[in-house]
Parts: C-alpha cells; sequence; structure tokens
C-alpha cells in the first residue's frame, strides 16, 4: 500500500527513498485515511491494497452488588481501492447486549433487565484529489426497541506543502425509538453534527490537530427504562479535541495526547485527557499502555437519591405527580470522574497480517469529579473490556 | 428541576473554540516548515490520528454510553438505546 507520496531523505546518505511506512502498521494506516478528522501530512491517493480488519469486543460492566450489562460485539471492516482516485469502506457488526440497569441511581432493587440484539452497518465512498479528499458516509444501526440511520458527508483540504490540513464534516441521524415497556411508541430523535478542524505539522517529529464538532439534536432524549426520566427534547452539544502526538527518537516509541472538552445545553461540562504510548518491540511485536481521565458535571435535571419521606424511593422530595418537569436519575448524567487504564499488544505476522488484544479497566466514582464536588450517595461503576483483532492486507 | 431550551452550550467556549482555530491557521506561518523528505517519522501509522479504525469505533461506543460526553473526532454514525 502507499497511501503516501512523502520521500525520506536516507539519514546516512543523500539518497531520497520512498516512505514505507513500517509493517506492523500498515492496515492500521489504511483505514486510518479514510477516517473523518484525520489528516495526513503527506499527498493523499487511494490505497493501492485492500485491508480487511476484524475485532471481537467483550464488555462485562457491574457495581458493587450487581453484576449489569454484559456486551459481545464482533465487528469488521473492509477497504477496497477502486483505481487511483476512489476507495470504498464497509463496515459491520453485531452486538449482543443483556443485563441489568438501574432504573434509578444505582438501586439494585427493581432493576430492569434485558437482552437485545443490535445489528450495525457503514458504508463510504472516497474520491481523492491532488490536494484533498471528499468522502460520503452512510451507517444504520437496529436494535428491538431503538433504530438509526445517518448520512455524513466529510472532506480535506491540505496546503501546497501538506503541513496544514483544514477538515470538514456534516452529518445528520434520524432514530426512531419504540420501547418494549411501551412508554412511549414511534418517538423520533433527530440530530444534525458539523465538524470543523485543522491538522499541523509542527516539526519532523511532532504533529498536532484541533477539532470542533457541534451536534443538535431534536426529539426523544429521555431514557425510557428509567423510573422518572423526563429530559428536555432538544440538546446541543459542543466539543473541542486537541491531540499531540510526539515521537521519541531515543526509544523509537510515540506519545499520544488529547484532551476533550465538552458543553451541552442540559449544562454538562467534561474535560476528558487521554495519553498513550506506542512503543515498537523485537519480533514484530508493539505495546501500547493507555491512561484515560474523566471528569463531568451533571445535568441541571439531575437529582440526588435523597427520597420523599412519604412516597419513598424513587421520588424526590416534593415530586409533583403528573407534572412535566425535567428529571432524570441517571449515573450517567451525575457528576463523577472516572479513571481507565490498559494495555494493547500487537504482534505482527509475516508481511501482511496483524494480531491485537487489548485489556482495561474502568472505574466511575463521585468523589474523583474535579473542580468540585460529585453527585453523593451513588455506587462506584466498574467496567472490564477485552478487545481480540486482525487485521489483513491483499 | 427546570424546563425549557433556550439557548446554545457555552457561547463564550465557542468563540474560544474560533479564536484558537485561527490562531493555530495563523500560528503556522511561524511554524519552519518541513519538507517532505523529513517526513518520514511523521508517516509512520502511530502518528497519525486515526490508528485502528474498530478499535476506536468500539472504545467510542463504550465511553459515550457510560458518560454523557461525546464528539470532537467525527460527525456521522448511528445512535443506540444502550442502557
Amino acid at each position: 500500500m502507499s497511501n503516501s507520496s512523502c520521500l525520506r531523505l536516507d539519514e546516512t546518505s543523500t539518497t531520497v527513498v520512498p516512505v514505507t511506512p513500517p509493517g506492523l502498521g500498515a492496515t492500521i494506516l489504511a483505514a486510518a485515511l479514510i477516517l473523518p478528522g484525520i489528516a495526513p501530512v503527506c499527498a493523499e491517493t487511494a490505497p493501492e491494497r485492500a485491508a480487511i480488519g476484524f475485532k471481537y469486543l467483550d464488555y462485562k460492566d457491574s457495581q458493587p452488588d450487581l453484576d449489569r450489562v454484559t456486551a459481545r460485539a464482533p465487528s469488521i471492516n473492509v477497504v477496497l481501492p477502486l483505481g487511483d482516485a476512489w476507495s470504498i469502506e464497509a463496515g459491520g457488526m453485531v452486538q449482543d447486549v443483556s443485563g441489568a440497569s438501574p432504573r434509578y441511581h444505582t438501586a439494585v432493587s427493581g432493576a430492569s433487565k434485558f437482552s437485545d440484539v443490535r445489528k450495525a452497518g457503514n458504508l463510504g465512498v472516497t474520491r481523492y484529489f491532488p490536494s484533498g479528499t471528499l468522502t460520503l458516509g452512510a451507517s444504520s444501526s437496529r436494535e428491538r426497541d431503538y433504530e438509526s440511520q445517518s448520512l455524513s458527508l466529510q472532506g480535506s483540504l491540505s496546503s501546497d506543502d501538506r503541513n496544514t490540513t483544514w477538515t470538514w464534516g456534516i452529518a445528520g441521524a434520524d432514530d426512531t425509538i419504540n420501547p418494549s415497556n411501551r412508554r412511549v411508541s414511534n418517538e423520533k430523535k433527530k440530530t444534525s453534527d458539523v465538524l470543523l478542524g485543522v491538522t499541523q505539522v509542527l516539526g519532523t517529529r511532532d504533529i498536532g490537530q484541533l477539532n470542533v464538532t457541534y451536534a443538535r439534536g431534536q426529539g426523544y432524549f429521555s431514557d425510557p427504562y428509567k423510573a422518572l426520566d423526563n429530559r428536555p427534547r432538544a440538546r446541543g452539544q459542543t466539543a473541542v479535541l486537541a491531540r499531540w502526538n510526539h515521537h521519541f527518537t531515543s526509544t523509537e516509541g510515540t506519545g499520544r495526547l488529547s484532551y476533550r472538552y465538552y458543553s451541552d445545553t442540559n449544562k454538562i461540562r467534561a474535560h476528558t485527557l487521554s495519553a498513550e504510548y506506542v512503543q515498537p518491540l523485537p519480533y514484530g511485536f508493539t505495546v501500547m499502555p493507555l491512561l484515560r481521565l474523566h471528569s463531568q458535571s451533571a445535568a441541571y435535571f439531575y437529582v440526588n437519591p435523597v427520597y420523599d419521606p412519604v412516597y419513598g424511593s424513587p421520588f424526590p422530595p416534593g415530586y409533583t405527580f403528573g407534572g412535566n418537569g425535567y428529571i432524570t436519575q441517571d449515573q450517567r448524567q451525575s457528576a463523577f470522574g472516572a479513571h481507565s487504564y490498559g494495555a494493547k499488544l500487537s504482534k505482527q505476522v509475516g508481511r501482511d497480517l496483524t494480531l491485537d488484544i487489548k485489556v482495561e479497566n474502568y472505574q466511575q466514582r463521585g468523589s474523583w469529579k474535579l473542580f468540585g464536588d460529585g453527585s453523593p450517595g451513588l455506587q462506584p461503576f466498574y467496567a472490564r473490556i477485552v478487545q481480540i483483532g486482525a487485521s489483513y492486507l491483499w | 428541576m427546570n424546563s425549557g431550551f433556550d439557548r446554545r452550550p457555552g457561547k463564550h467556549a465557542d468563540l474560544a473554540v474560533v479564536a484558537i482555530l485561527c490562531a493555530l491557521s495563523g500560528g503556522c506561518t511561524l511554524l519552519t516548515p518541513v519538507q517532505p523528505w523529513q517526513k518520514g517519522t511523521l508517516a509512520r501509522p502511530e502518528m497519525t490520528f486515526g490508528g485502528d479504525s474498530l478499535d476506536l469505533k468500539n472504545s467510542e461506543h463504550v465511553y459515550q454510553n457510560r458518560e454523557a460526553a461525546s464528539g470532537g473526532s467525527g460527525v456521522g454514525g448511528g445512535g443506540c438505546g444502550c442502557n
């Protein structure tokens, strides 16, 4: 594969040689270069070889006195070149999910049990121009109680020296919600997204990126399986993402830092910092430890687990039956901090096959919130994520 | 419990973002341009902002269904009713 018109001056001679990305990541690069917000540092051309990737995700979460959700999800992704100026990408996944979810806060009693299968697919076509790309994409997701379709258009434009790339994207999604408890029927949610970004080569071993996304949605945002959930029927979300990659010559390793600031009309503000370090090892192995920190404030209509002395749980003090005030007791809308750590190990087998395994441990606690107090009275939340994968070029 | 949807989020944050984007674009002129033959390291897969697309999708799916925040890296993609 090439995807790159970069040339490298061999440091020990004056020979100019084409840059051949190290074999380990060849498949990764093939897929990465057609992703939104991913800007190349070189002239971008259609991939010369096809790539196929496979992952199997095993997810399990819990709180101290309750095993909550288990999900197993195989997924596949294929990238095919179509001549010199086009490529097509197709992907799909099946997610088998089951378990129990608290109906309010982290209450074990009355947790709703469920089992569902989610099937999702995506298709994208990319046109490569001398100084940019244009990608038209579509995706679909279907489960028993929720359907979603979306369309997207994304583009990139590079400066003449390929040191700066501007990216943009627009997308629209149309969701339909039919919960199994028939609390609502045929509810709709429509969302529009825009992205603007710039990627800048900062030096021979540094590259940075700044993206801004804004999403605006109208429709049903409540969780029909939560006891008293009633959320605004409109939501705006802004995210600012800054990323910086640095290559360490001394170790041949690469550090990858990112920070995201998030803000929405539910008055949730969140900070997310992640750090990865990619270290090549002998015999085709690569190890990547990762660390992620997240902190968010609560939605303005989130209520703490304090209940009415007469009606008891889940009713907050002074709750008005039949009222239409906004309320949520969803742990995900509370104020908390989250820590996540893990590692990914990859092994290249021959020129074209790469195998990988990733293990991650995730925890949420109210007391871990940064810049103020977290929501009180909730149990800690744990998740264990294991993923195995393979990718192949042909 | 309040009501009403009245404004876009973080108007000041939006302005700051625009300022940062402008500064970064303008600031690029202050950087010494890197020549094509100096981009061998930058072309390494781990120096891109993508990486393993399926891995990224899985990670984002997990986080956005266990936290309130999402976005920043792209647009599009189907939603879900994940509990």
